[in-house]
């Protein structure tokens, strides 16, 4: 005989029932409870009749060009973002380059130009004008480089 | 005779298991040189879950175009992720949740309105089944000779985002309780509680509709 309450509190759980969320103890008390009360047992099967509905929904076809879209969009997206990592670490490399350059060269472009630079008359006020003349050159430098090494990652990745 | 069927079933199931190891192993290579860089492994990965993936998106966002731009930024960002991902871990999970944290930024973005929380607290003990009439005829078991398909899918995109999606996971995509709270990052007992509400929403719009046409 079924407690009045017990209708209720059975109904309450078909839905998870349903949806294969209840553990085995619940299963087998809802199992019990429908074999002996023909409503509820009614109402489980509308409750399965949702669930297989649902386990049958057609499903929604994307484009046939989908995949192929896709596989071209990953590898160009990827192909974009490893040109950036390359051209950000080719960057990073020149200004270290042209730093250094600058910073060594110069002592050496002194000293051997150091007997020469009076017979030009270039003073001591002058030596920072020459030493931004200097830096420029090295940086020019440094950039003919970097737009070298673009060209050449470009050549590379160009398809034959 | 018999002995003879038994074998042909053994063999049978011999070869099901051998063909779903096969699979297995193909799936774990494919993973494995997506991991090392290897494009080509998308054409493997891709086709197997293809249908599943997109029409979980679609549920998600409603929208078929907008459901195929996200299926391929999933993809971008399996292939920039791959490496992140821990092999012991459950790659449809891992995907779906990368699937879902895209849809629920392109949502914020472009239809905030959506994300809204469905009415009702998620944890409350009443329901709405409990609020319906129980006894007599129920007008569900009017559907039996309907379009039932047709008229659950419409039923569906009806519901709030959360439940639509609880439903799609659970019923379309198969997956377990325990897979559906790791895709949307919530305890077990949410995962059940909004099932049982998203159940009970498309039982009841079902039955208003049905009432509806039944009056009309």
């Amino acid at each position: 005989m079924n407690r009045p309450d017990e209708h209720a509190e059975i109904r309450k759980q078909l839905a998870l029932l349903v949806a294969g969320a209840l553990d085995d103890e619940i299963k087998v008390r809802i199992a019990r409870h429908t074999s002996t009360c023909a409503d509820c047992a009614a109402e489980l099967e509308r409750w399965e009749l949702i669930s297989r509905g649902l386990r049958r929904l057609p499903t929604p076809q994307p484009s046939p060009a989908l995949f192929e879209r896709t596989r071209a969009m990953v590898a160009a997206q990827l192909a974009a973002q490893t040109e950036q990592r390359q051209n950000r670490t080719t960057l990073i490399l020149l200004l270290f380059f042209s730093w250094a350059l600058t910073l060594l060269g110069w002592p050496i472009f002194r000293f051997a130009t150091g007997g020469l630079l009076p017979l030009l008359d270039v003073r001591f006020h002058q030596m920072w004008l020459l030493f931004a003349i200097f830096s420029a050159l090295t940086w020019l430098a440094g950039s003919s480089a970097a737009v070298l090494l673009s060209l050449h990652h470009q050549l590379e990745r160009r398809p034959v | 005779m018999r002995l003879f069927g038994a074998s042909i079933r053994i063999t049978d199931m011999a070869g099901a298991v051998a063909s779903l190891w096969e699979g297995r192993v193909q799936f774990e290579g494919a993973l494995e040189q997506l991991r090392r860089g290897d494009l080509n492994a998308l054409s493997a990965l891709i086709p197997r879950y293809q249908n599943r993936l997109y029409r979980y998106l679609l549920r998600m966002v409603r929208q078929p175009g907008e459901a195929e731009d996200l299926f391929q930024q999933t993809w971008l960002r399996v292939a920039e992720k791959i490496r992140s991902f821990d092999a012991s871990r459950n790659f449809d999970a891992w995907l779906f949740t990368l699937a879902r944290n895209l849809a629920l930024d392109h949502l914020r973005r472009i239809r905030p309105s959506s994300l809204d929380a469905p009415a009702g607290n998620d944890e409350a003990g009443e329901t709405i089944i409990s609020r319906m009439a129980s006894g007599g005829p129920a007008p569900l078991d009017q559907l039996l000779a309907r379009e039932l398909s047709s008229r659950l899918a419409a039923a569906l995109d009806r519901l709030p985002l959360v439940y639509r999606e609880v439903l799609s996971l659970r019923f379309e995509e198969e997956m377990k309780i325990e897979e559906i709270a790791a895709v949307m990052g919530t305890p077990l007992s949410t995962v059940k509680s909004r099932l049982r509400r998203s159940l009970e929403q498309v039982r009841q719009i079902m039955e208003a509709g049905d009432q509806g046409e039944a009056r009309a």
